[in-house]
């Protein structure tokens, strides 16, 4: 009886498992695959070239730029998106009357479509654009910069733009977190004298872990598999200055080279699996409950 | 193991193909059959009384104005030789990668329009598609060239002035400063001198397509070979000559970004975009531009005052134009169901009537002997009488690359962006191009 009933709750995952493993396993399992191979569509037959394409992505120089920018990108919007959405958060919860609509404020960039920041971002950008100007009017000329045509800045641009388009997102789940705080841990902090910095130490971010670790791998897997926004602002250029890996793998299948895009696309896989995994379970046991 | 997953793999692989490919697929494929054994054992009159067979055009969706199609083309066709012709339209943004599929899966439609260009890079030309050196209507075509590539006519069309490259110009404003059409590249740089000095942009350069920075080499650099070393691009093609090779290339590369260096340009190349063009030529901001004359057609269509022309790119002394052949060509697979009867559609489309009709209706130049060429808009008949009769028209590299170029794009652009200098750019074009030509197969690499 107790074993039916047991086998009887795994029938019921066999419909879930079946259509999971036929639309990702597969998939993943038959992309690792090609990943081995000089697959073309050009090609008579695919061939099993072992580790070549892997070996070809550490000594392409293009590749290695993509991936150094691709950290870059995932380093400063993990940090940017994650403390501006914080103080944005705290700042949006304490008793402001116009508080509702700045949220709101802060909250729309996050629903627009990457190509509407793209068509309002590059002509501000432009050397001769609103910023670059704005710089200009307040005395300040020496800012002004070529930020989408200078190679050495482009990547920080890009980054920027994302960060102030989805901050907003991050700001929304940390202002949830902190509304599930009860009031009375700040009440007694302030019986025993606690200042507000120190209540933000010690009750604040402690108990906002469990919203910081999901904006922490939201941010990050989001800034490791980057593509859209430097698709719409640079298209990876100028050159090749702004590729990442997510454009890289747009140019090798482009280029014909399938096999050497499937490549690509397996080792963001493995990055994005080892940075991701060990830093959830880190940020989890850090965790504490109310 | 490796080899058992790779079987595994190969069969999932076929199976998914299989099912995505049945829906288009299937149906036709019997039919086809059927119609080729009949088209094989005694079809050869082709005429009404046979049965009624089907061939397959696959074009792509932006191409479906194009004059080949015209349902009153095709009907006539059908009326006359009981060959229908159903149209396969491939979406847009996916033309190559379906038409790619179909090909390796032997699925192949009858006849196909694409890029002369684009189907040696994307297609395999030489491998998928037929040969038409020996069809009828070949010995009355004028311009062979704009059909050919490997030295075959691989392709179909009645006209002979797609995608003609150069320097974009506006007459009104050469007429007022009193310049003349330079012949070189000391002239240019004079001409620019001129017009920078009336307060008008001599130059504008949409860099951030990088595809535009290509327009002055790909002329350049054909027209250099062309007429000093005929066989480079096939040693090029073949491994034995590299493109860093030609130091006039290098040299092409240079002047391209002195005319920006020197402030001939708008200030932002690298921010400005193609779709600007039309604009800066309609304000009269700009004077000129490396362009085709798909530019030329674009401004007309706005304002029809605005007198623009079209000369060769002034890398030397007294330059050809460059050709691009670029625009749709009608292609035969090799493996066509119905090769017989795409053949005949070909022939029924170079027929001097049909021909005509379709010449007069595009206003474009005839590329058939007996087909007269309409009156044609200003700019297109001074290129008419300035190159393409004096013969003084020659293919851009475009033709001669059969691998992907983005990446070429890429490293024009990084030239103005200051990370590579002309020769630093050649030099990464051949480590990329002879890895992409590896990846191909090529011999020689």
């Amino acid at each position: 009886m107790k074993v039916s009933k047991r086998l009887y709750s795994y029938y019921l995952i066999w419909p879930a498992l079946l259509i999971y493993s036929v639309f990702f396993v597969l998939p993943a399992l038959t992309g690792l695959f090609y990943s081995f191979t000089d697959w073309r569509l050009d090609r008579e037959a695919i061939k099993f070239i072992g580790w070549d394409n892997f070996e070809r992505i550490f000594t392409d120089r293009t590749l290695l730029l993509a991936m150094k920018n691709t950290a870059i990108f995932a380093i400063v919007t993990v940090l940017g998106k994650n403390l501006l959405g914080i103080a944005l958060a705290v700042g949006l919860n304490m008793k402001l009357k116009s508080k509702n609509l700045l949220r709101a404020i802060f909250y729309s960039p996050s629903i627009l479509s990457v190509l509407v920041i793209s068509i309002v971002f590059t002509p501000m950008l432009r050397s001769d654009g609103t910023i670059n100007r704005i710089f200009e009017a307040v005395g300040l000329p020496s800012l002004s910069q070529a930020w989408l045509t200078n190679p050495a800045l482009v990547i920080w641009t890009v980054a920027f733009v994302s960060i102030w388009q989805h901050t907003g997102f991050q700001m929304a789940i940390y202002l949830a977190g902190l509304q599930s705080i009860s009031k009375e841990y700040y009440e007694a902090a302030t019986i025993d004298g606690a200042g507000s910095w120190r209540s933000f130490r010690s009750i604040t971010i402690p108990l906002l872990l469990p919203a910081i670790n999901i904006n922490l791998m939201l941010t990050l897997i989001g800034g490791l598999k980057v593509f859209s926004e430097v698709f719409v602002l640079t298209g990876g250029g100028p050159g090749n200055a702004s590729q990442v890996v997510g454009t890289i793998i747009l140019r090798s299948f482009g280029e014909g080279s399938w096999g050497l895009g499937t490549a690509v696309n397996t080792l963001l896989f493995a990055a994005v699996t080892v940075i991701a995994i060990p830093l959830l379970i880190f940020m989890r046991r850090k965790e504490v409950s109310e | 193991m490796s080899k058992r997953m790779k079987k595994i793999a190969t069969g999932l692989l076929a199976g998914i193909m299989t099912l995505t490919l049945a829906a288009c697929g299937s149906d036709n494929s019997g039919k086809g059959n059927a119609a080729a054994t009949d088209s094989g054992s005694g079809n050869s009159g082709g005429s009404s009384t046979g049965k009624k067979v089907t061939i397959e055009l696959a074009i792509s969706k932006s191409s479906q104005d194009s004059a080949f199609v015209a349902q009153d083309v095709l009907d006539e066709f059908e009326q006359k030789t009981n060959i229908k012709v159903n149209l396969q339209l491939l979406p847009a943004e996916q033309t190559a990668t379906v038409l790619q599929t179909k090909l390796a899966v032997d699925e192949v439609p009858d006849l196909i329009q694409y890029n002369l260009a684009s189907a040696t890079t994307d297609l395999n030309l030489e491998r998928n598609f037929e040969i038409l050196d020996n069809e009828p209507w070949v010995s009355r075509l004028l311009n062979k060239d704009v059909l050919s590539a490997y030295d075959h006519v691989y392709s179909f069309h009645y006209s002979q002035d797609t995608g003609m490259q150069g320097v974009v110009y506006n007459k009104d404003i050469f007429k007022d400063l009193g310049l003349e059409i330079p012949k070189n590249y000391e002239e240019f740089l004079a001409v620019c001198e001129k017009i920078k000095a009336s307060g008008i942009t001599p130059v504008f350069m949409p860099f951030k397509d990088n595809w535009a920075a290509n327009i002055w080499p790909a002329a350049a650099f054909a027209d250099w070979a062309a007429k000093n070393e005929p066989s480079l691009f096939e040693d090029i093609n073949a491994g034995r000559k590299k493109w860093s090779d030609v130091p006039e290339f290098a040299t092409f590369l240079d002047q391209q970004y002195e005319v920006y260096k020197k402030g001939y340009t708008n200030t932002d190349i690298l921010s400005d975009s193609y779709d600007m063009a039309v604009g800066k030529f309609l304000n009269k901001e700009t004077a000129m531009m490396f362009m085709g004359d798909w530019l030329i057609v674009n401004v007309a269509e706005k304002d029809p005052n605005v007198h623009l022309g079209l000369f060769a790119i002034p890398s030397s002394e007294d330059a050809n134009l460059g050709a691009s052949p670029l625009g749709g060509q009608l292609f035969i697979p090799k493996k066509a169901k119905h090769m017989d009867e795409a053949k005949k559609f070909l022939e029924f489309l170079a027929t001097k009537e049909v021909a005509q009709k379709m010449v007069d209706s595009q206003g474009s130049v005839s590329n058939f002997s007996d087909v007269t060429t309409p009156k044609l808009p200003d700019y297109k008949q001074e290129i008419v009488d300035q190159y393409i009769t004096p013969k003084k028209t020659t293919l851009t590299t475009d033709a001669y690359m059969i691998v992907d170029r983005s990446e070429l794009y890429r490293l024009l652009q990084d030239e103005f962006a200051g990370g590579l200098d002309a020769k630093g750019v050649l030099k990464a074009w051949d480590e990329k191009f002879s890895q992409l030509m590896k990846d191909k197969g090529v011999e020689g690499f």
